[in-house]
């Protein structure tokens, strides 16, 4: 199972949640597999996925998932330790881990070698982290979302490919306003 | 703590109600009474560029947030402003210790200081150069017009101002 896959198995997970997606392919696959306005589409900043989410997340109460990547964690890791202490209950980490820097031509991450993402956000004082498997990735995260006390740490292992596919289209003003349309927040759309 | 208070103040007025710091001995006052506040979300981060991160998931769920730190962050956080905040037009003010300015007693903060206005410069971000008290009352209004042009914003609070705020 690679990406593509992956988002296709989990969209109709996505679909009801408030979903910030990492920059380059994530991206443009959700863009291509099932567009929402509920879906933030990063088009720069890499590595802040996780940093996104957990804003969102404690700036209002629906069940936020920040989609990020091994690479990209690997930029940013000091944010598990604020995810660690800060994260509330209605905020889920899904780390798509596939030992890969796939949007820049599957050069390996460290997560292929000796390092574990499940080790450090542990480390690092999350709650509740799951590494599972591709397949397993529909429950864990289901469950992750149903639970209403906790927030959670999901860690995706799946192989590196991608599908080729063209940039999205959208502008960067019509991401944020049908977003923030869908909280509820703009009122002019 | 009067110097701190009156910033704060100035910056809910302004309308902020979510905070972030990457601590420096010039905020300390501030993050004290930030810790105090019911009214408002305050945490401390590891990093600047996270920091700019949260704030945009914030302002995306409806807050006006702030980001206070050392000059220094900014160097840390230029992409993340660029390609992050002003690409799809987020308000946030940083509330900058502007380290390395006369009284400072480090001079290897001295270095970030030179081109701490020019960095801002470059990115287009409106600036508040704050070195006197009269200089705080602009804060709020300042912070307004943030939510106005949808642009990240800059006060810089020099060293002389802060480190007698006792």
């Amino acid at each position: 199972m690679n990406r593509f896959d992956l988002l296709n198995k989990i969209q109709n997970i996505l679909k009801d949640n408030l979903v910030i997606c990492n920059i380059g392919l994530p991206s443009q696959e959700l863009y291509k597999i099932n567009d929402q306005p509920n879906f933030f589409y990063m088009l720069g900043s890499m590595g802040l996925s996780s940093s996104i989410g957990l804003g969102l997340s404690l700036s209002q109460n629906k069940h936020v998932i920040s989609i990020d990547g091994d690479g990209s964690v690997l930029m940013n890791m000091n944010t598990l330790a604020t995810i660690g202490n800060r994260a509330p209950s209605n905020y889920t980490l899904l780390i798509i881990d596939n030992g890969s820097y796939g949007s820049t031509g599957d050069q390996r991450t460290f997560t292929d070698e000796n390092t574990s993402l499940k080790d450090v956000a542990i480390g690092a004082g999350c709650k509740n982290v799951v590494e599972c498997s591709g397949d397993e990735t529909v429950n864990e995260l289901s469950k992750a979302i149903e639970d209403q006390n906790n927030s959670y740490v999901i860690i995706s292992k799946i192989n590196s490919g991608n599908v080729k596919i063209d940039p999205i289209p959208l502008n960067p003003i019509t991401i944020r306003d049908r977003f923030r349309k869908f909280i509820g927040i703009v009122k002019y759309l | 703590m009067k110097i701190s208070k009156k910033i704060i103040d100035n910056l809910k007025k302004g309308g902020v109600d979510f905070y972030l710091s990457v601590p420096c001995k010039l905020l300390a006052n501030m993050i004290d009474i930030l810790e105090k506040d019911k009214d408002v979300y305050y945490s401390a981060v590891p990093r600047e560029e996270e920091g700019m991160g949260i704030c945009a998931g914030a302002y995306l769920g409806n807050k006006f947030p702030c980001i206070m730190m050392q000059n220094t962050g900014i160097g840390n956080s230029v992409n993340a402003i660029v390609s992050l905040l002003q690409l799809y037009q987020m308000p946030v003010v940083f509330l900058i210790s502007y380290r390395g300015t006369p009284g400072e007693p480090v001079g290897a903060q001295g270095g970030m200081a030179k081109i701490t206005e020019d960095i801002l410069q470059t990115l287009r971000i409106p600036m508040l150069h704050c070195s006197s008290e009269n200089d705080l009352e602009k804060i709020s209004t300042f912070s307004k017009h943030a939510k106005v042009v949808e642009s990240p914003v800059a006060i810089l609070c020099d060293f002389n101002l802060m480190k007698d705020d006792k």
